[in-house]
């Protein structure tokens, strides 16, 4: 879907990314890296919103940068800024981005109302968009970056400014884009658990190079098999009785153990310990790396 | 949740021609701003100059078939005007049609409208823009509504192309529309048949004025907006423009008169001087140009002109340089 190579951008002396090569598959691809690394840069690259100095490559089979104004029309894009045009209400706004995506007129108001429908936006939908509140105008850049249907979605930074609730619902309706409509995806987040609840790759911008990418379960993959144990108090003794049962078990944390060598399937064997030694067991695991540990890594390797 | 739910839907049909889509910014501008009833007062209060054209042309017409109107309104209104009126003034160039009406309609004609564009029009032009220009981009700066606009099919080209249309919309609305029904209403209210053929070319005069008066002031308009986030700032630097380009003409002008005794006073205090410095003036002597006004012994004035052009596109180049750099992260 995206295929750049060599994307390089220079404003004055500072370079904003490096020859970065940026490959995104069709699903959803998780864009990381701490703030000032040029994920945004990167983002207004593609759109052509600001000029690479140097790059080629494709983005949905058109050439990029040649077609990036085309191109426009085939990708709904969810910018990071708190930004809506004044005195508009809701629906009109979404109609404006509408038409200037080449929806015709009237085509364009049923095709606004439906995306509202689907961003959840119900009577507000005829209020002036200043009055709206921070997670309302999220929903709202969500309905104007999809109204014309685009191929490519890019959301900046899309679930800011949303409780827990609308935020579930929010990487619902992304899922649902992804999986049942073959919209790609690409999100650019600060929230690691957003990238680990709903992507497919991970890519891991760090002072404008491209750092890592990589399927998510393939970084999420266990380089030893093993399960993690959280119990409620006694760490120590479900330890002694799972070592006796020649397993090596390691403690990671004041209630945490890590069994190494033990599959999922054999789960039943911890449960037994427990029960024999007393203890109550919180949860029980599989091993996996954690996404958190492998950004913080890379993000504090410079 | 809505009442029906139909989840997210595919579309697939027909866009339009990606080119054009400058004229839905316009025309979504155009809607905004006459939602407002304040700025559809000022519009129709605008429109109130052409009424006193159109009455104007109507006497004229009247007076070329009666002579004794042509005397109690032609020559006594303007032909006292004329004796006391300098060598350059714009009354000398009227003389000739006070003295033979029917055969001077063109001049009497233009010499209407050229007062309709030169002095109601071109204040209501400066005011109807300090209002609206404005908020134009400096809104869109404020709430970032820049970013929505291009990160669609426009290129900041075509964004300030749209926004510019808003404005000459609006100013053809109160300034082209009106001459141009005036200049209707003098053939439908002319008592000779041979009125389009004298007539002919007003209608090409009246788009170049309208051009002249928009082109400029538009881009310097828009300039102003997008050098701001707020609209206030914009609108002061608009009205002070204006405001000290005529004061610095006046000041410039009064000086250079003390120079003169009493007599040559009266021989040049209509002429123009120093309306290089002053918007208002300027646009005023390149009008008289367009309408053919000027005395006979004075060619055109390439430095007006050149000037004019210098400013519109410093004031088109201004604004899009602002908007590009906005991208910037």
């Amino acid at each position: 879907m995206i295929d750049i190579r060599g994307l390089t951008k220079q404003y004055g002396r500072r370079s904003a990314l490096q020859n970065v090569d940026f490959v995104v598959r069709p699903g959803i691809t998780g864009l990381l890296g701490p703030n000032g690394s040029g994920k945004s840069t990167l983002i207004k690259a593609i759109l052509g919103l600001v000029r690479a100095n140097s790059g080629s490559g494709t983005v949905l089979g058109m050439q990029w940068p040649k077609d990036v104004r085309i191109l426009r029309d085939r990708i709904g894009y969810l910018p990071e800024d708190d930004c809506y045009i004044l005195g508009l209400q809701g629906i009109e706004s979404v109609r404006l981005m509408a038409q200037l995506s080449g929806l015709p007129g009237s085509e364009a108001l049923r095709r606004a109302h439906e995306v509202m429908d689907f961003c959840d936006i119900e009577q507000e939908r005829y209020r002036n968009v200043e009055t709206y509140s921070t997670g309302m105008r999220q929903k709202l850049k969500f309905a104007q970056a999809l109204v014309h249907d685009p191929d490519l979605v890019i959301l900046d930074e899309p679930t800011t400014g949303l409780d827990p609730n609308q935020r579930e619902e929010f990487l619902g309706r992304i899922k649902t884009l992804a999986t049942e409509f073959g919209k790609t995806v690409l999100l650019s987040t600060h929230i690691l658990h957003d990238v680990h609840q709903i992507c497919d790759d991970v890519t891991v911008l760090v002072n404008g190079t491209v750092r890592l990418h990589e399927s998510l379960q393939t970084l999420e993959k266990p380089t030893q098999n093993g399960m993690h144990v959280v119990v409620v108090s006694d760490v120590e003794k479900l330890q002694v009785e799972l070592q006796q049962q020649r397993f090596l078990v390691e403690q990671t944390d004041v209630n945490s153990l890590f069994v190494h060598g033990l599959l999922s399937s054999d789960a039943s064997i911890v449960w037994r310990s427990a029960t024999q030694c007393g203890v109550i067991i919180q949860k029980v695991d599989q091993a996996r790396n954690s996404l958190d540990k492998i950004f913080m890594q890379i993000a504090g390797a410079d | 949740m809505p009442v029906l739910d139909v989840g997210y839907r595919t579309w697939s049909g027909e866009r339009t021609f990606s080119l054009f889509r400058w004229w839905v910014v316009a025309w979504s501008g155009i809607r905004l701003l006459l939602a407002g009833t304040a700025l559809r007062r000022v519009m129709i209060v605008a429109t109130i100059p052409a009424l006193l054209s159109g009455v104007a042309i109507g006497v004229f017409e009247q007076a070329t078939v009666d002579d004794s109107l042509r005397q109690s309104v032609t020559k006594e209104m303007f032909g006292r005007r004329m004796d006391r009126a300098p060598r350059d003034s714009i009354w000398q160039v009227l003389r000739p049609a006070v003295e033979n009406p029917k055969e001077n309609r063109h001049l009497v004609w233009t010499f209407i409208l050229h007062w309709y564009f030169r002095y109601p029009q071109a204040i209501c032009t400066v005011v109807m823009l300090g209002l609206v220009a404005p908020r134009l981009i400096s809104y869109d700066l404020r709430s970032r509504g820049y970013l929505l606009y291009l990160s669609r099919p426009l290129t900041p080209w075509s964004y300030l192309i749209g926004k510019a249309s808003v404005l000459y919309f609006l100013l053809a609305m109160i300034t082209t529309l009106p001459a141009l029904l005036i200049y209707m209403a003098g053939i439908l209210m002319s008592t000779s048949s041979g009125a389009i053929l004298e007539t002919w070319d007003i209608p090409l005069r009246i788009l170049l004025s309208t051009c002249v008066l928009v082109l400029p002031t538009t881009a310097v308009a828009l300039a102003l907006s997008s050098m701001t986030e707020e609209s206030r700032f914009a609108g002061f630097g608009w009205f002070a423009i204006w405001i000290v380009g005529w004061v610095t003409y006046i000041v410039m002008n009064a000086t250079l008169m003390r120079r003169f005794d009493r007599f040559q006073r009266g021989m040049v205090q209509e002429e123009e001087y120093f309306y290089y410095l002053s918007p208002y003036h300027l646009l005023g002597q390149l009008q008289r140009e367009i309408f053919g006004l000027m005395p006979t012994d004075r060619g055109i004035d390439f430095l007006a002109w050149i000037l004019c052009a210098g400013i519109t596109l410093l004031g088109y180049g201004i604004a899009y340089r602002r908007i590009s750099r906005t991208l910037k992260v």
